[in-house]
């Protein structure tokens, strides 16, 4: 055995992973070599340091903490939601409202969105296939068990690279949000991808945030957890825009989407409506930030102005 | 920690029990849980306020999802995995790890000083030499990129096996190992000007057979 043959090898005989011939090769080298010995053993003290790595007692009020944290959450969440009057619609309605959301079009950008209706020929698509935006939507699959995933969907009628993040937490950038996805999407050939993550990670302050990035041009999508979707609602807030726009796709349970001009242009927003629906909300919200509200296609777009 | 002994709770029964409605049981799944978490996510962060931030956290996300564990991995794991994904939404997007360069080192002195030391009978020279070992080893750990340090320490430090590290991670078998020579070989050349720390004290115990360091980790291969 050589050298560079044994380098290679020294992490799997620390693993113990090595068949006992290879072992023994090794360790008849390492008695005649004493650089690979040297080796040998500074990569097992570190082995054994990293065993040894200490980390202090939780703090005493440790558990205090965290329940009154958890438990702070779980009022905010549950006073929001008190706060609703009434529902809007049935699951009838709206699922027939969902179905008129099925349709997007071209993004200022000049980039031509083209899909088709969900459920449409594959058996598995379920009925409230939940539309996020241009280009892209989002379905529930059946996967057995009564079990449901979400699936993305997305295509483009020309030949771009994409990136799919998702983020629990509406204010983290796209490039530090949890990569998904990423590849190039082909002329008119669709892309499926299944989002397990969303039902293990959601915030129970917010919708999720999927940042879908085409060429570099990032929008965000703040989607809601459930259905159906809730018509007036009171809300105080001070947040930043994102933060804002994600609380209320989650308080309406309305699917939001996000252009921004550049990133950095988050400000901060309060809101304080009392029996306001979401059109109302998202007009006083963006008062003076210099984004407008529009609904295109069924959904909210938050635009630059 | 935390192992159960015949009288406690099995973790599937208050899971269950809270499905129900019964929130003293989570607080006992937080009690049994809470110093695993804390000492993870302060191996990962190096900071115990923000180790408590992401503790923190990871429980009230264990609680908005606790509905829908149906069990198929320890909720131990899932734990590990939720704190991971805790840790990189927060502490990645706030860059708190300023990455310090290994000359510095005293200013962390203090904190180091209430770690608990493994073996409190060994002499004075080899606990300042292990104190020294573990601050060198911290600092260049913190250098480590995110997703190679996530799972050193899962493998090295928490000890689980590939697979579980598969299910907290949810990266495939192979990625996993080669993160792990890649976080190796990183961390073996970031002490390389300190490996008289990690050579001393070592006789050649090389020739003993089955000499693994590791115990209790299956392969993945």
């Amino acid at each position: 055995m050589r050298c560079k043959q044994v380098r290679v090898l020294l992490s799997d005989d620390l693993e113990g992973a090595l068949s006992p011939a290879m072992a023994e090769s090794l360790r008849a080298h390492l008695s005649a070599c004493a650089d690979c010995r040297r080796e040998w053993q500074l990569q097992r003290g570190i082995w054994r340091s990293l065993q040894r790595m200490p980390a202090p007692d939780a703090p005493a009020d440790l558990h205090a903490r965290i329940m009154t944290y958890v438990r702070g959450h779980q009022r905010a969440r549950a006073q929001s939601l008190r706060g609703l009057l009434w529902r809007w619609v049935g699951a009838a309605v709206a699922a027939a409202a969902l179905f008129l959301l099925g349709f997007f079009s071209a993004r200022p950008g000049g980039v031509m969105a083209d899909f088709k209706l969900f459920g449409s020929g594959k058996s598995s698509v379920e009925q409230d296939s939940r539309p996020v935006a241009s280009g892209i939507r989002l379905e529930w699959r059946a996967v057995g068990g009564g079990e449901r995933i979400p699936v993305l969907h997305a295509a483009l009628n020309r030949q771009a690279s994409a990136i799919l993040a998702w983020s629990s937490e509406p204010g983290v950038p796209p490039r530090l949000a949890q990569r998904i996805w990423q590849g190039t999407l082909q002329p008119g050939k669709a892309v499926e991808i299944p989002l397990p993550l969303l039902l293990q990670q959601s915030s129970p302050r917010y919708a999720a945030t999927l940042w879908w990035t085409v060429d570099d041009q990032h929008r965000a999508f703040f989607v809601p957890e459930g259905y159906p979707p809730m018509a007036r609602a009171n809300l105080r807030l001070r947040a930043s825009l994102s933060e804002a726009l994600a609380m209320l796709a989650d308080a309406y349970q309305a699917p939001i989407e996000w252009l921004p001009a550049t990133y950095s242009t988050n400000p901060t927003v309060v809101l304080d409506v009392h029996d306001a629906t979401l059109e109302d909300a998202l007009h006083q919200l963006l008062i003076g930030t210099g984004y407008i509200a529009r609904q295109e296609h069924g959904h909210w777009r938050v635009l630059p102005r | 920690m935390n192992g159960l002994d015949r009288f406690e709770l099995s973790d599937e029964w208050l899971i269950e029990r809270f499905k129900e409605g019964d929130e003293t049981a989570f607080d006992q799944l937080v009690r049994r849980y809470e110093q695993k978490v804390f000492q993870h996510a302060y191996r990962l962060t190096g900071n115990p306020d923000d180790a408590a931030d992401v503790a923190a956290e990871a429980f009230l996300r264990m609680y908005t999802a606790l509905r829908r564990f149906r069990g198929d991995a320890q909720l131990s794991t899932w734990l590990y995995r939720i704190v991971q994904n805790v840790y990189y939404d927060f502490y990645k997007r706030e860059q708190r790890h300023q990455h310090l360069p290994l000359e510095i080192s005293s200013e962390e002195g203090d904190e180091l000083m209430e770690l608990p030391i493994p073996d409190e009978s060994a002499d004075l020279d080899a606990l300042l030499l292990e104190r020294e070992r573990q601050r060198v080893l911290r600092e260049a750990i913190d250098k480590l990129p995110d997703y190679q340090r996530v799972v050193m320490i899962l493998f090295h430090v928490e000890q689980l096996s590939y697979e579980e590290i598969a299910t907290v991670t949810g990266l495939p078998l192979g990625t996993i190992k080669s993160r792990l020579n890649r976080a190796r070989a990183t961390l073996r050349e970031l002490l390389e000007p300190y490996r008289e720390l990690f050579e001393v004290g070592d006789s050649p115990t090389w020739s003993e057979p089955n000499d693994a360091v590791q115990t209790g980790q299956s392969s993945a291969e």
